[in-house]
């Protein structure tokens, strides 16, 4: 389909005509022959583009804007669950990796280094080799895309130390570096001619033999299940630590449907059970305080003013983040901090700077203490816990080059893929290098590939799954209690957090992962008393909580079997991290609907095994 | 107290009134309200959320008529601002086609941003491979305009786009046009502000409203007007915007210090063009609005001396190169 004739409006008009037929025909097949595409083998004349991408944060962005600068005569089209910009992208803070100054000792070797180490060498070291020196061309590709970053004296980009890193690599704007980023790349795809498909929701990815031929949308605005075919499909849908429903920093909308679409086309879940925990959350729900504000000199501090960090880390606050997010909990368990139970906290203090000094720097995350608590990190320390933070693990990635998964033509970018770049434990600015390049990776790997196909898919089974999906819609949205659901998930995100948080052990994991079979069982009855189909965002928490329970589910086999400690899962039974065992990636696929683990090994290179010590 | 939202279903508008009491609704933002009344009360209630923490955008809504940023409300200072009223009206932003109930659309907007191209072309010393240079007081300049997260909330506000939308676009449009046409990167203003002047960068009425109500503290009224002064000092002033800035800069300097507007009008829009407005000039005139006397001149204005002064201190100033 060429670009000039692809209109929104005409892409909807025949999504509804087919859907249309669809229900009218039975079979379907016959009558949308409208569109009319002799040689593109879809039969069906079901809407169609050449590279499909769903997710709008910074991976699918990038890989757009990708698409369109490598092969200018594909079309791209670009499907979010809402409007573009609402994303976790665009909430993150410190700043974005990449070593742009070779002068002063730094170099690509020590970012691999320090991200390999900061992995808990559960990092595959050839991807990250490869990443690194992606990142100092990403760094140089967002300055020219117009990314407004701060500046140094001599006028090329800022930089700041994030934690776990031996230079200052960690480049930045102000404290809202995520947000600049991502309109930035949004600037840079609306620019370039890359269409977007607001308000649709991913149901399933769909599959031509064994090839990926697209992917059905729920069409929020209508209610209307869209099949649509696409010769390449890249799937950049984010993580999905809202499991941890009610503290976690991460967007309402994080709940890994892309990961749960992949996993139900046959796809594996890669270390699901490495899950980051971020030291510092704002005591009142776990909204962010960026890592950068440690990067300052921030200091932590427990109920008996001690600066408790020196028990824990050479590096003091500037630890890793699994080191410092443990170290607060131990803190909490031992008494010395402030408040009780799931309002326990310690104090993070920046009364060091100058209030010009937080204006430049970390003018978003003062706004956050006053917004949450009522607290200005000018005058006083404010109170910060642990929030869940980031998803190492995400689909598994069969090749780093192109981003591609195991399921051709199906590519996957940012927290939804695992290329293993950050194993264990993320490093604090490697999350915005990891979504500009994997996510460019991806869209030129998708490009290739949707460039050298003679046509699209036969539709069949995308038909089939749209027609599944629309008879489950009327069935759930006829019944139920108002608060059921709502209940059910508040319950399921405390329990997730108790049992499969920061501290877990076998006998906890064992349990839970028998209430997480209750927790789906109830989920499978569930029943949403709004059957009107215009918008139905109850409907939409019904089918993100579907597939959270089902990504917890596969955390809870990983966390349970991975019987070590490994960057950010911590077993307090097997207080140890055991390489002859467990220097393996969990490999998790659904067998008859329920989660199987397997092994696989970790790629080790360069960087040779050795204790992590900060 | 009572919580009434303006609802919609896809078909038909009608209103929803919760009964909460004060305790339920003291502590909360905007938004978790919202949530709240959703989670225990009424699951059919459609809004959208995402970042709870003022930097996705996606929760903008209308309270009593102003747009506020839900997440970023606290209903304690709501209820100060409306001194504690028995009931608050809650709906969708204005100006904005409503899908249902408070979530709106916005593919016209994202059509409306793509007219102005808002990433920079950049100068041709700079490369992809090795980045650009700018000072950070470049970046200052540009600084807040990056502050936006297209939350709607202006363009809720703008009169001009309550009375006509046809040939205007959303405040924050505009901001983006200047945020790529003042970087220092960019190789040419012009990529963005010819598409703003062709779409309705003169039609702004200066309600300022967009200033007063953005949650970011950005002024795309001010940034209007930076897109204007660029656009006169490129040569862009034909027209009838331009004309009518001239004349306004005429008044104040060769005439009394009072804007005259029948000459306003005239020197704006030509002869023939005012003739159609007669209606709309009798009416003002009628409503002791405007003196159709003023024509032929009136009296200077107290201070007119240190007036004229100003602005010729400040043209002279701008050939000397101190201001831009």
């Amino acid at each position: 389909m060429s670009e000039q004739k692809f209109t929104r409006r005409d892409f909807l008009q025949s999504a509804c005509i087919s859907v249309g037929a669809l229900a009218a025909s039975g079979s379907g097949v016959s009558a949308l022959a409208a569109d009319n595409k002799k040689d593109s083998g879809n039969k069906d004349g079901l809407p169609s583009v050449d590279v499909l991408v769903i997710g709008s944060g910074g991976a699918g962005l990038r890989a757009a804007v990708a698409v369109r600068k490598k092969y200018p005569n594909l079309s791209v089209v670009v499907v979010n669950k809402g409007m573009p910009s609402r994303n976790a992208t665009c909430m993150a803070e410190g700043g974005i990796n990449g070593v742009i100054d070779f002068e002063h000792g730094d170099s690509h070797e020590l970012h691999a280094y320090d991200t390999v180490k900061g992995s808990d060498f559960l990092g595959d070291q050839d991807a990250i080799i490869k990443f690194v020196e992606k990142a100092t061309e990403a760094i140089h590709e967002l300055d020219y895309a117009g990314m407004p970053f701060n500046r140094q004296k001599n006028n090329t980009v800022a930089r700041r130390f994030a934690g776990g890193a031996k230079y200052e690599r960690c480049n930045y704007a102000a404290d809202k570096t995520g947000s600049i980023l991502m309109h930035t790349c949004l600037d840079e795809a609306i620019t370039r001619g890359v269409k977007f498909l607001l308000d649709h929701y991913l149901l399933d990815v769909a599959m031509d033999g064994d090839k990926c031929e697209g992917a059905v949308l729920l069409d929020m605005q209508t209610g209307d299940v869209t099949p649509v075919l696409a010769k390449a499909v890249v799937l950049a849908t984010g993580g999905y630590t809202r499991v941890f429903f009610n503290r976690t920093s991460t967007p309402f909308n994080a709940s890994g449907d892309g990961i749960a679409a992949a996993l139900r086309a046959g796809l594996a879940f890669k270390d699901p059970e490495m899950l980051q925990f971020h030291p510092t959350g704002i005591r009142t729900g776990g909204a962010l305080i960026t890592e950068a504000a440690r990067g300052l000199g921030g200091k932590l501090i427990n109920n008996k003013g001690e600066r408790f960090m020196s028990k824990y880390s050479k590096r003091m606050e500037l630890a890793p983040r699994d080191i410092v997010a443990r170290s607060i909990e131990t803190e909490i368990r031992l008494g010395n901090a402030f408040g009780e139970g799931m309002s326990s906290y310690v104090l993070l203090d920046l009364t060091h700077l100058s209030e010009e000094q937080i204006m430049n720097e970390l003018p978003q995350i003062r706004h956050v203490g006053l917004l949450f608590d009522g607290m200005d990190l000018v005058k006083e320390p404010i109170p910060i816990r642990p929030t869940a933070h980031y998803s190492m693990g995400g689909i598994e990635i069969a090749k780093f080059d192109d981003m591609s998964t195991h399921l051709p033509g199906l590519f996957a970018a940012g927290e939804t893929s695992c290329a293993s770049i950050h194993g264990a434990n993320r490093l604090g600015g490697n999350s915005l290098t990891d979504t500009t390049v994997t996510g460019k990776l991806a869209g030129e790997g998708a490009g290739e590939y949707a460039s050298k196909q003679t046509g699209f898919g036969s539709g069949k089974h995308a038909h089939e799954l749209a027609q599944k999906w629309q008879a489950k819609f009327k069935e759930i949205t006829s019944g139920g209690t108002s608060n059921e659901m709502y209940d059910l998930r508040e319950e399921f995100g405390k329990q997730n957090w108790d049992n499969m948080g920061i501290y877990r052990t076998g006998d906890k994991l064992e349990a839970h992962a028998k209430s997480l079979e209750e927790f789906q069982a109830k989920y499978d009855a569930l029943k949403i008393p709004n059957p009107n189909m215009t918008y139905n965002t109850a409907l939409i928490d019904y089918l993100e909580f579907g597939n959270l329970i089902m990504l917890a589910r596969c955390a809870c086999l990983g966390a349970l079997e991975r019987k070590e400690c490994r960057g950010a899962h911590f077993r307090e039974d097997y207080p140890k991290r055991d390489d002859v065992n467990f220097l393996k990636h969990s490999i998790v696929t659904l067998k008859d609907g329920k989660p199987t683990l397997a092994y696989k090994d970790v790629v080790i290179t360069k960087y040779p095994v050795e204790e992590r010590k900060y | 107290m009572k919580i009434i939202i303006e609802r919609f279903d896809g078909k038909k508008k009608y209103e929803s009134t919760y009964e909460l009491r004060i305790d339920e609704v003291k502590g909360q933002t905007l938004l978790s309200l919202l949530q709240y009344i959703k989670r225990t009360q009424d699951i059919t209630l459609n809004f959208t959320a995402a970042c709870r923490m003022a930097i996705c955008g996606a929760c903008a809504v209308r309270v009593n008529g102003h747009s506020y940023l839900a997440c970023d409300t606290k209903m304690e200072e709501l209820l100060e601002e409306y001194e504690n009223p028995e009931s608050m009206r809650i709906s969708p932003l204005n100006n904005f086609r409503v899908i249902t109930d408070l979530v709106v659309d916005w593919e016209p907007s994202i059509e409306n941003l793509r007219k102005v191209k808002p990433t920079i072309t950049p100068k041709s010393e700079f490369s992809e491979k090795t980045g650009c240079v700018q000072t950070q007081a470049d970046v200052d300049a540009i600084k807040k305009q990056w502050d936006c997260i297209l939350c709607g909330c202006c363009a809720s506000e703008c009169n001009k786009l309550e009375a006509d939308a046809s040939d205007y676009m959303q405040p924050f449009v505009f901001t983006h046009a200047y945020r790529a046409a003042d970087d220092s990167r960019s190789k040419d203003p012009m990529i963005h502000l010819k598409p703003a002047i062709a779409n309705g960068l003169w039609n702004c009425v200066h309600c300022q409203e967009c200033v007063d109500r953005c949650p970011k503290g950005i002024s795309s009224f001010g940034d209007i007007e930076s897109l204007r002064v660029m656009a006169m000092k490129k040569g862009l002033n034909e027209g009838m915007g331009p004309a009518h800035a001239e004349a306004f800069l005429l008044d104040m300097v060769e005439g009394d210090g009072r804007l005259n507007e029948i000459k306003l009008a005239l020197r704006s829009e030509g002869v023939l063009a005012n003739t159609t407005k007669l209606d709309i000039a009798y009416n003002l005139m009628k409503a002791g609005k405007m003196n159709p006397l003023h024509i032929f001149g009136g009296e200077k204005i107290e201070g007119h001396a240190e007036l004229v002064k100003m602005v010729e201190a400040a043209r002279k100033a701008e050939k000397e190169g101190t201001i831009k």
